[in-house]
C-alpha cells in the first residue's frame, strides 16, 4: 500500500471536520474521493500532506508513519499535494514555479524532469519565462500539475483539479491525469465532479460530514443508485 | 547652493547607512509580517562588537586595512549570533500566537539588548569614541566635501543591496524566501521549511546590519546604545517608504529618509533640533496614505 | 491582511490525557523546602546586622524562633503537601531561595538553606500536578458581602505588607531589597495557591457580580491604608505616585487591552495633561486645570487615533511611536514656550481646597494623605470607566475589533468610531492623571515622558493582564513599587522590564492576573 490513513479525527474550534475517515491507496492505483462541498475532502488531503495535524488517527506512507511530520518533511517522504485553487506563485515565472516544485531535489535529473513537464504541456515550455499570474486557469492548472510532478512523488494528490475550468480544459486535465495513471503514478484525487473522478479511479470513496459513507471500485460506485442520486444528479 | 549640495551629500551618506538596516526590516517583514524592533539593536551590538575587538584585541598599531576587515567580520559575527539567538529563543516559540505577542516581544528584546549593553559594556553609559579604522581626510568635489568614510558608505551600501538582490533572485534559498513571502502554506508544500527560511532571513539581515554598524561607527566616530533604536525606526520607515518587501525600495527609501532628515535640519522650521520630528511626520504620512510604499504592492518580498 | 507570525500553523494536537499524578509526589519537594527553612542560611555573620532574622549559623542557638522569610518557607512547605498547591508553593519557595542566594552571594557569603530550598522548589514545580482549577458555586448575597469585605481586608493587609516589606530606605535596613523581593516570592506562592484552587477566579466572579458593592468596599479599604503600617508621609507619597501611573495604565489598558490597539506613545498624553495643567496652574483652580488637561489630551488622542482609520496592527504601533517621539522632541525643545524645555516648568503650586494645601497633613493623618486620597479616587474612577465600558456595547465592539477587525466590520461594528473612541477615552484619562501629576510633583519636565515610560506603562498593562479590570492596577503597582524598593537595582530596571515583556508573552500571554 502506498498510503494508509486510519480513523482520522480533526476539528476546527469544536466543529468536527474529520470524524474517523479511513482510506487506502494501493501502489500504482488511482483513488477518487468524492463528496459535497464542506464534506471534509480537502481536510483529508491537508492532513496527509502535513498542512494540518489530525487530532487522532494514523497516516502511513509505504508503512512509515507520517502524520507527525511537518509539511515539508511529508514532501520529502514522497507525497506531493497539488492544492485546491492551484496556489501558484503568481509573481514568479513558470520555470521558477517548477524549480520550487523540485526544491528538495539534489539529483542531476531535475533538468530532465523539467523537460518532461514541458513535453507534457508544451504551452508551458513556450512561455517558461513568463510570470505564472498571467496564465489562464487551465494553463495554471497545468503548471500546478507540472510543479507537483517535479518532486517525483511516490503519491500525487490532486484537490479539485478541474475546478473553474472550461469543458475543453477539463478534458485536457483529465486526459493528463489518465496519462499519468497509465505511466504507473499513484494518485489520490479529490473531485466534486464525481463522474470524472469515478471514471478515472480504480477505487472510490464517498465522504460526508467527515465520515466515509461508501467505498468500492469506481465503476461500482458509478452504478450505485445512491451515488447517482446524490452526486451525479 | 553649496550648503544645499553639502546637505544632500550628508543626507545620502546617512541614508546609505540606514539602508543597510532597512534591508533586514524589509526582508523579515516581507516574510513573516513582523516588525522586528530588535533589528536596530542587532545593528547596535555589531557596532559594539567591532569596538571591542578593535580596542581590546587588536594591537594599537594595527593598520586600518587590517583592522577594518577584522572589525567587519566581528560585527557581522556578533550581529548574526544575537539575531539567531533572538529568533530561536524569543520569536520561534510564538509562531501562531496572537498578533500582538510577537510585536510586544520584539519591543522587549529591543529594550533588553539596549540595556544589557548599556549596563555591562564598560563605558557604554556614555557615548564611546569609535576607532578610526579608515583614512582621515575627505574628497573634495567642487563645493562639496565628503569624508572618505562617507564615500565608502556610499559605495558599499548600494553594492551590498545589489548583491542581496541578486542572491534573493537567483539562489535556491532566495527562491524559497520569495515563495514563503508570497504564500507560506504552499511554500511548505514545496518542501520548504519555514523555520529555516526565517532563520536565514534573520542571518542575512543581521550580516548586513553588522557591516552597516562598522561603516556607521567609522563615519560618525562615536557610538552609543541608542543608535540602534533611532536608526532602526528610520530604517523601518525607509522600508515602508520603499514598499515593504522590496530590496531596491528599502535602499531608495533609506536614501530619501537621509535626505529628508538632512535637508529638514537645514531648511525646515525649527532647524536641526526638529529634524527627527520631520522624519517621524513623514513616517506617519506614509503609513497613513501610502502604506504600500513608493514601489507598489504591499507585503511581498520582491527583488 | 492579518499579521500573525506565520499564518498557517497546523492545528496543534489535542492535549493528550495524562495519568493523574499521585499526591505523594509532592512530599520530597515539600520536605526539602521545610528542611531548607530550618537550616542555616549564611555561613558567616554578615555585615550590616543580622541578615533577615536568624540567617546565620547562630540560628542553632534559637531553633524554635522561625520568623521572616523562614516562616514564609515553612508555610509554603506545608502548603505544598496539598495536591493542587504544590506547583505554586514550589514556585514561591524557589523565588525566595533564589533571592536570598543571590543577595548572600553578593555579600560573599555561602548559603546552605538556599540551595536546599531551591532544589525543593524545583522538585515541586517539576513533579507537581498541573490541572485546571476547580470551579465553585457563587454564594448568596447574605454570604457574598461578608466574604468580599474579608477578601478586600486581606488585600489591604497584603498591600500594606508589600509596601512596607523591607522598610523604607537602605539607611535603616541594608537588606531591605532582599526582604522585599523575598516577600514578593511569598506573595507569588500564596496567590498561586489560591488561584490553583480556583479561589481567585471565584472571588473575582463574586466581585464582578456585586460590582458596585465591591468597588465601594475596595475604595473604603484603600482609604484605610493610612491607618496601617504604611501610614507615613513617605509611603503616602509613594502610593500616590503609583496611583497616578496606575490610573494612566488603566487608560492604556482600554486602548491596548480592550481594543487591541498597540499604543507605543501613550505617555505623551500624561505629558500633555501635565503641561496643560502646569501652564494653567497660576491662572485657574485645580479642577479647571485638570479638566483642561483632560480635554486637551483627549483632543490630541483623537488626532493620534485618526490614523487608525487607515492603519492597521503593527503599522499603527509605529504611528503611535512616531507621535510619541514627536511630542517628546517638541517638549524637549520647549515648543511655543509651553514646556520649559530643559529647564522644566517649576513652581507649580500644590492643590488647595478650602484653604487646605494637599501637601499638608490633615488631622492625625500623615502629610500626603490628601494626594493619596485624590489618586485613590482617580484610580477608582478610571477603573469604573474601564469596567463599565468593558461591558457596554462599545466594549463588545472593541473586543470584536481586537479579535478580528474584518469580522467585526462584517458584523456591523462601526470600527472607525470605536477605535477613535478608545483613543479618546484613554487619552482623556491619561490627561487627567497628568494634571494631578503636575500639581503633586510641583515641577514638570519633558524627561518624565520619554519612550521608556511608555514601555513601562505597556509592561504594566501586559503584566497585569490585557483587558482585565484590576490588571493594570496590579501591574502598575508592581512596576512602580519595584524601582522604589530596589534602588540598588535602578540600573537594571528597564532591562528587567524588557525581559519581563519577553517572558510574559512566552509563558503567560494573558498576564499574571487572569487565571
Ligand atoms: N481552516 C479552517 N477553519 C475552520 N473550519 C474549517 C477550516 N478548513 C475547513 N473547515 C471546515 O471543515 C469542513 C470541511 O472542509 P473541507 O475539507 O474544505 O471541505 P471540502 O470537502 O469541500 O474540501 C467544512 O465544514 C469547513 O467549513
Ligand atoms: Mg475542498
Amino acid at each position: 500500500m502506498t498510503l494508509v490513513a486510519e480513523r482520522l479525527f480533526m476539528s476546527f474550534g469544536g466543529l468536527l471536520a474529520l470524524d474517523g475517515v479511513s482510506l487506502t491507496v494501493p501502489d500504482g492505483g488511482v483513488v477518487g474521493l468524492i463528496g459535497t462541498n464542506g464534506a471534509g475532502k480537502s481536510t483529508v488531503l491537508k492532513a496527509v500532506s502535513g498542512l494540518l495535524r489530525p487530532h487522532r488517527g494514523e497516516i502511513r506512507l509505504r508503512g512509515r508513519p507520517i502524520h507527525h511530520l511537518p509539511a515539508h518533511a511529508v514532501l520529502a517522504a514522497g507525497v506531493a499535494h497539488c492544492p485546491e485553487g492551484r496556489r501558484l506563485f503568481a509573481g514568479m515565472t513558470v520555470e521558477e514555479n517548477l524549480r520550487l516544485g523540485g526544491h528538495l531535489r539534489r539529483d542531476r535529473h531535475v533538468a530532465k524532469d523539467m523537460a518532461r513537464v514541458y513535453d507534457l504541456f508544451p504551452v508551458l515550455g513556450e512561455r517558461r519565462t513568463q510570470r505564472a499570474g498571467l496564465f489562464s486557469g487551465g494553463e495554471q492548472q497545468m503548471l500546478a500539475i507540472g510543479r507537483a510532478l517535479m518532486a517525483r512523488p511516490a503519491l500525487l494528490m490532486f484537490d479539485e483539479p478541474t475546478m473553474g475550468l472550461s469543458p475543453i480544459m477539463i478534458r485536457r486535465i483529465l486526459d493528463t491525469i489518465a496519462l499519468l495513471r497509465n505511466q504507473g503514478t499513484t494518485i489520490l484525487m479529490v473531485e466534486q465532479n464525481a463522474l470524472a473522478a469515478l471514471m478515472l479511479a480504480d477505487h472510490g470513496y464517498v465522504i460526508d460530514l467527515g465520515r466515509t459513507t461508501m467505498s468500492g471500485p469506481g465503476t461500482d460506485l458509478l452504478a450505485d443508485p445512491r451515488v447517482r442520486a446524490a452526486y451525479l444528479g | 547652493m553649496s550648503t544645499l549640495a553639502q546637505q544632500i551629500v550628508n543626507g545620502l551618506v546617512l541614508g546609505a547607512l540606514i539602508g543597510l538596516i532597512a534591508l533586514g526590516y524589509t526582508m523579515l517583514y516581507g516574510i513573516v509580517q513582523l516588525i522586528n524592533f530588535a533589528h536596530g539593536e542587532v545593528f547596535m551590538v555589531g557596532a559594539f562588537g567591532a569596538h571591542f575587538v578593535s580596542l581590546r584585541l587588536l594591537p594599537a598599531d594595527t593598520p586600518w586595512y587590517t583592522a577594518l576587515p577584522v572589525m567587519c567580520v566581528t560585527a557581522v559575527a556578533v550581529s548574526v549570533a544575537v539575531a539567531v539567538a533572538v529568533e530561536r529563543l524569543a520569536y520561534r516559540p510564538l509562531r501562531g500566537a496572537h498578533k500582538l505577542a510577537p510585536l510586544i516581544t520584539a519591543l522587549g528584546v529591543s529594550i533588553l539588548l539596549q540595556e544589557v549593553v548599556r549596563v555591562f559594556y564598560p563605558g557604554a553609559t556614555a557615548p564611546l569614541a569609535f576607532p578610526r579604522a579608515f583614512p582621515d581626510g575627505h574628497l573634495v568635489l567642487g563645493p562639496v566635501t565628503v569624508l572618505w568614510t562617507g564615500v565608502l558608505a556610499l559605495a558599499v551600501a548600494p553594492l551590498l543591496a545589489a548583491a542581496l538582490h541578486l542572491y534573493v533572485e537567483r539562489s535556491r534559498l532566495g527562491r524559497a524566501m520569495r515563495a514563503t513571502a508570497q504564500d507560506p502554506e504552499t511554500a511548505r508544500l514545496m518542501g520548504i521549511d519555514p523555520d529555516r527560511v526565517i532563520l536565514a532571513t534573520f542571518v542575512l539581515g543581521a550580516a548586513l546590519a553588522g557591516v552597516g554598524a562598522v561603516l556607521y561607527g567609522i563615519h560618525y566616530t562615536q557610538i552609543d546604545t541608542a543608535i540602534g533604536f533611532q536608526n532602526g525606526i528610520f530604517a523601518f520607515t525607509a522600508a515602508v517608504l520603499g514598499g515593504i518587501g522590496s530590496i531596491r525600495g528599502a535602499m531608495l527609501g533609506a536614501l530619501s529618509i537621509g535626505l529628508v532628515k538632512s535637508l529638514a535640519g537645514q531648511y525646515a522650521w525649527g532647524g536641526a533640533q526638529y529634524d527627527y520630528v520631520w522624519v517621524f511626520a513623514l513616517l506617519i504620512l506614509v503609513l497613513m496614505f501610502r502604506p504600500q510604499g513608493f514601489l507598489g504592492r504591499p507585503e511581498r518580498v520582491r527583488a | 491582511m492579518t499579521s500573525s507570525f506565520v499564518r498557517d500553523r497546523p492545528v496543534t494536537e489535542a492535549p493528550s490525557r495524562r495519568e493523574p499524578r499521585p499526591a505523594w509526589r509532592s512530599a520530597p519537594g515539600a520536605a526539602l523546602v521545610l528542611l531548607g527553612a530550618l537550616s542555616p542560611w549564611a555561613s558567616a555573620v554578615i555585615p550590616g546586622g543580622a541578615y533577615p532574622g536568624l540567617a546565620t549559623l547562630q540560628f542553632f542557638d534559637a531553633p524554635y524562633l522561625v520568623t521572616g522569610f523562614r516562616l514564609h518557607l515553612l508555610l509554603l512547605g506545608l502548603a505544598a503537601l496539598l495536591p493542587r498547591a504544590s506547583r505554586a508553593a514550589g514556585a514561591g519557595a524557589a523565588v525566595i531561595a533564589l533571592v536570598h542566594i543571590a543577595f548572600l552571594a553578593a555579600l560573599g557569603v555561602l548559603s546552605f538553606g538556599g540551595p536546599v530550598t531551591l532544589a525543593g522548589g524545583a522538585l515541586l514545580i517539576w513533579l507537581g500536578r498541573r490541572e485546571p482549577a476547580p470551579e465553585w458555586k457563587l454564594p448568596s448575597r447574605a454570604l457574598a458581602w461578608p466574604i468580599l469585605v474579608a477578601a478586600f481586608a486581606a488585600l489591604l493587609w497584603a498591600v500594606s505588607a508589600m509596601l512596607t516589606a523591607g522598610g523604607q530606605s537602605r539607611a535603616t535596613n541594608p537588606h531591605g531589597g532582599a526582604e522585599f523581593l523575598s516577600f514578593l516570592g511569598f506573595a507569588v506562592g500564596l496567590f498561586g495557591i489560591l488561584s490553583a484552587y480556583g479561589v481567585l477566579s471565584w472571588l473575582s466572579a463574586l466581585a464582578e457580580r456585586h460590582r458596585a458593592f465591591s468597588l465601594t468596599v475596595l475604595l473604603a479599604c484603600a482609604m484605610l491604608l493610612p491607618l496601617t503600617e504604611a501610614g507615613t508621609g513617605y509611603w503616602m507619597t509613594v502610593a500616590s505616585t503609583i496611583g497616578i501611573y496606575a490610573a494612566t495604565a488603566i487608560g492604556l489598558n482600554i486602548v491596548v487591552g480592550l481594543a487591541g490597539l498597540l499604543d507605543l506613545g501613550y505617555v505623551a498624553f500624561l505629558g500633555i495633561g501635565a503641561f496643560t495643567a502646569a501652564n494653567l496652574a497660576h491662572v485657574v483652580s485645580f479642577p479647571v486645570a485638570a479638566l483642561a488637561g483632560a480635554v486637551v489630551a483627549g483632543l490630541l488622542g483623537v488626532v493620534v487615533g485618526a490614523p487608525t482609520l487607515r492603519v492597521r496592527g503593527d503599522y499603527l504601533a509605529i504611528v503611535t511611536l512616531a507621535f510619541g517621539e514627536i511630542f517628546f522632541r517638541a517638549a524637549q525643545n520647549d515648543i511655543g514656550g509651553l514646556t520649559g524645555g530643559a529647564n522644566s516648568i517649576p513652581g507649580i503650586p500644590p492643590i488647595t481646597l478650602f484653604g487646605q494645601g494637599f501637601d499638608q497633613p490633615v488631622g492625625g493623618l500623615p502629610a500626603g494623605f490628601l494626594y493619596y486620597a485624590l489618586t485613590v479616587l482617580l484610580v477608582a474612577g478610571t477603573m469604573a470607566v474601564l469596567a463599565n465600558l468593558k461591558h457596554s456595547r462599545t466594549g463588545r465592539a472593541w473586543l470584536a475589533i481586537r479579535e478580528d477587525e474584518d469580522v467585526a466590520r462584517a458584523m456591523g461594528v462601526r470600527t472607525g468610531r470605536a477605535k477613535i473612541l478608545a483613543f479618546l477615552v484613554g487619552a482623556t484619562l491619561a490627561g487627567l492623571a497628568g494634571a494631578v501629576f503636575a500639581h503633586k510633583l510641583g515641577t514638570v519636565g519633558y524627561e518624565s515622558f520619554d519612550f521608556s515610560e511608555s514601555v513601562t506603562l505597556l509592561a504594566a498593562v501586559i503584566l497585569g493582564g490585557m483587558g482585565t479590570v484590576p490588571g493594570a492596577l496590579v501591574g502598575a503597582s508592581l512596576l512602580f513599587v519595584l524601582p522604589e524598593k530596589l534602588r540598588e537595582f535602578s540600573d537594571y530596571r528597564l532591562m528587567l522590564f524588557g525581559l519581563a515583556l519577553i517572558l510574559i508573552m512566552r509563558f503567560r500571554p494573558k498576564g499574571l492576573v487572569s487565571s
